[in-house]
């Protein structure tokens, strides 16, 4: 275990992202980038982008509170130091996400009642499920719960938004592949950290089975709300329909995102979440449980 | 690195230009400024590129004396203690702070100290400490311990004020004090790693002494409760004080030099000494 967790010394960590994929650039995105004129001038793309982004702040404070509260409840040093670089990486997610939603125009008096406002209430629910594990100092469960659910979840969800960015606003496409890399290094020190935990543990293993199945089933509602039940659904197609005619694509696990009805959006993503959910909690000898389909 | 959040300002200047100085700005981008990822960022680039674990890797490990290694080892036994106390303390500090800045600067705090204590670690181990973890444990200073323990029972109590009154303004003003001295007589890498270390150090402070500040005189009541903390606490740190600064090798008249100045931290917010 030493010769895997230092890899993840905060020396590493100063190396690859500070002073690595963060060099030059100002809340995640390079200093001259900005939101596209066509993004602040059309005010249901506007709301829509807020509304995305707050999912994001709402996110990324969720594990804030989880990395931060786990140091505490870590058996050891090498853990508690890895999830000291966590902490400031979920802290400066935060940071850039909020930062956006100023680039979008809300009043900076307004960001809370607007984070309120928009936040969807089943990935609070999501959010709940873990910080209690947390609260309890679960150790196991909440490494699980973070690192390899929310995290994993965050991955996947910030690879489509990034492949959706990408041809059409380049500033949150940088914001989205420097957040990629941060939580790539989280889900390896989770799935490498608890599989020695478990075999140690075994007996948690039927209350870590039920966390996941309890938080895949509030992702999945918060999915279902983000592509079902999108208001903006309409104007998306429209212009969809005008970047394809323009011949930009946004090419994701194999398709073109841009050509998708939002329902079938939804089950890519769902169906790739759980797919890595099955294969990461598969290396750590935990066995994925299925979750109801909202 | 331009800042977006004080484009616009009339003092707008980055930092290091010499016209700039942030306590000019106004109170509310002032704590959004110094609170902040990018502010971290921008200060640690400074005096942390091209180190390695801490350190300038052109210089050489020294060769020690064997009763001066086993100093040194007892004194950075005791250093990882206090950073230790002091990682696990700001991360559970985030889980109560009031507001989104300030649990931004707390996590820029969590990897400081994280880096400390990482930083220590190795250079037990260049000392030849083959497990530097359990080499803590057996040199650990019983007053520092007992700290830890009161400082973490505050920070689970959600004592806001009082929490961080004893880990950023006492525990961090003991650290300071010490590292500095230390850094005078120390030999060139373990010098070089403590000047690092106090450069973090200071901005832990200012942010406990102005975090307090403000509270202070919007609620003065809470003097009388941070006495009560400071009292408490002051024999642990003396005693722990007294006991590293043995081990450097200070003289009396440096000893109270030193007791005096870690006393004159806490006089600042009007505790008295």
């Amino acid at each position: 275990m030493a010769d895997f967790l230092a890899a993840y010394s905060i020396q590493n960590w100063l190396e690859s992202c500070p002073q690595g994929y963060l060099v030059g650039t100002v809340y995640g995105h390079r200093p001259e980038e900005e939101e596209p004129a066509a993004l602040l001038e059309n005010e249901i793309l506007r709301e829509e982008a807020i509304r995305t982004t707050v999912q994001l702040v709402v996110g990324e404070r969720c594990a804030l509170a989880a990395s931060s509260g786990l140091i505490n409840a870590a058996p050891d040093e090498a853990s508690k130091r890895f999830l000291a670089t966590q902490t400031l990486d979920e802290a400066r997610h935060v940071e850039i996400f909020t930062q956006r939603l100023l680039d979008l125009g809300v009043p900076k008096k307004d960001l809370e009642s607007t984070i309120q406002h928009f936040a969807n209430p089943n990935l609070v629910k999501f959010a709940e499920v873990l910080l209690e594990k947390v609260d309890k100092k679960d150790f196991v469960a909440g490494v699980v719960g973070q690192n390899i659910v929310l995290e994993g979840m965050a991955f996947s969800v910030f690879e489509m938004m990034h492949a959706i960015s990408e041809p059409t606003n380049p500033k949150f496409a940088h914001m989205l592949s420097g957040t990629i890399a941060d939580e790539r290094r989280h889900v390896g020190f989770g799935e490498n950290r608890i599989g020695s935990l478990i075999k140690q543990y075994p007996e948690r293993k039927p209350d870590i089975e039920k966390l996941q199945k309890e938080m895949s089933y509030w992702m999945l509602a918060t999915f279902a709300d983000a592509f079902r039940n999108n208001p903006a659904r309409a104007e998306f197609k429209r212009i969809e329909g005008e970047l394809g005619r323009a011949g930009v694509h946004a090419e994701w696990q194999g398709v073109d995102l841009l050509t998708m009805e939002p329902e079938e959006m939804e089950h890519l993503l769902a169906d790739t979440v759980l797919k890595e959910f099955k294969i990461r909690l598969g290396r750590i000898g935990i066995e994925y449980q299925t979750p109801a389909r909202p | 690195m331009q800042n977006k959040r004080l484009s616009g300002h009339p003092k707008s200047a980055e930092p290091g230009e010499g016209r700039f100085d942030l306590h000019d700005l106004p109170p509310e981008v002032f704590y959004d400024q110094v609170h902040s990822f990018e502010f971290w960022f921008q200060a640690v680039q400074g005096y942390l590129s091209n180190k390695v674990y801490g350190v300038d890797p052109n210089i050489a490990p020294p060769d020690l004396p064997d009763l001066d290694r086993d100093r040194l080892i007892t004194v950075l036994c005791n250093y990882c203690v206090g950073e230790t106390a002091a990682l696990e303390g700001s991360s559970g500090l985030i889980g109560i702070a009031p507001n989104r800045q300030t649990k931004i600067f707390l996590s820029t705090q969590v990897v400081d100290e994280g880096r400390h204590l990482e930083v220590f670690l190795h250079r037990l181990q260049l000392l030849g400490v083959a497990d530097p973890e359990s080499e803590v444990e057996r040199r650990a200073s019983r007053s520092l311990m007992l700290f830890k323990r009161r400082l973490l029972e505050l920070v689970n109590g959600k004592d806001w004020e009082a929490a961080i009154f004893a880990q950023n303004v006492i525990l961090e003003s003991l650290e300071f004090t010490v590292f500095q001295s230390h850094a005078r007589e120390a030999d060139p890498l373990t010098r070089d790693l403590l000047l690092g270390i106090v450069k973090d150090e200071r901005r832990h402070i200012g942010f406990g002494e102005n975090e307090l500040g403000r509270r202070l005189q919007l609620a003065p009541h809470i003097r009388a409760r941070l006495g009560q903390v400071k009292r408490e606490l002051d024999h642990l740190v003396l005693d722990t004080l007294e006991e590293t600064l043995l081990e450097l090798g200070a003289d009396s008249s440096e000893r109270e030099k030193l007791g005096r100045a870690y006393l004159e931290a806490a006089a600042r917010l009007g505790l008295g000494t």
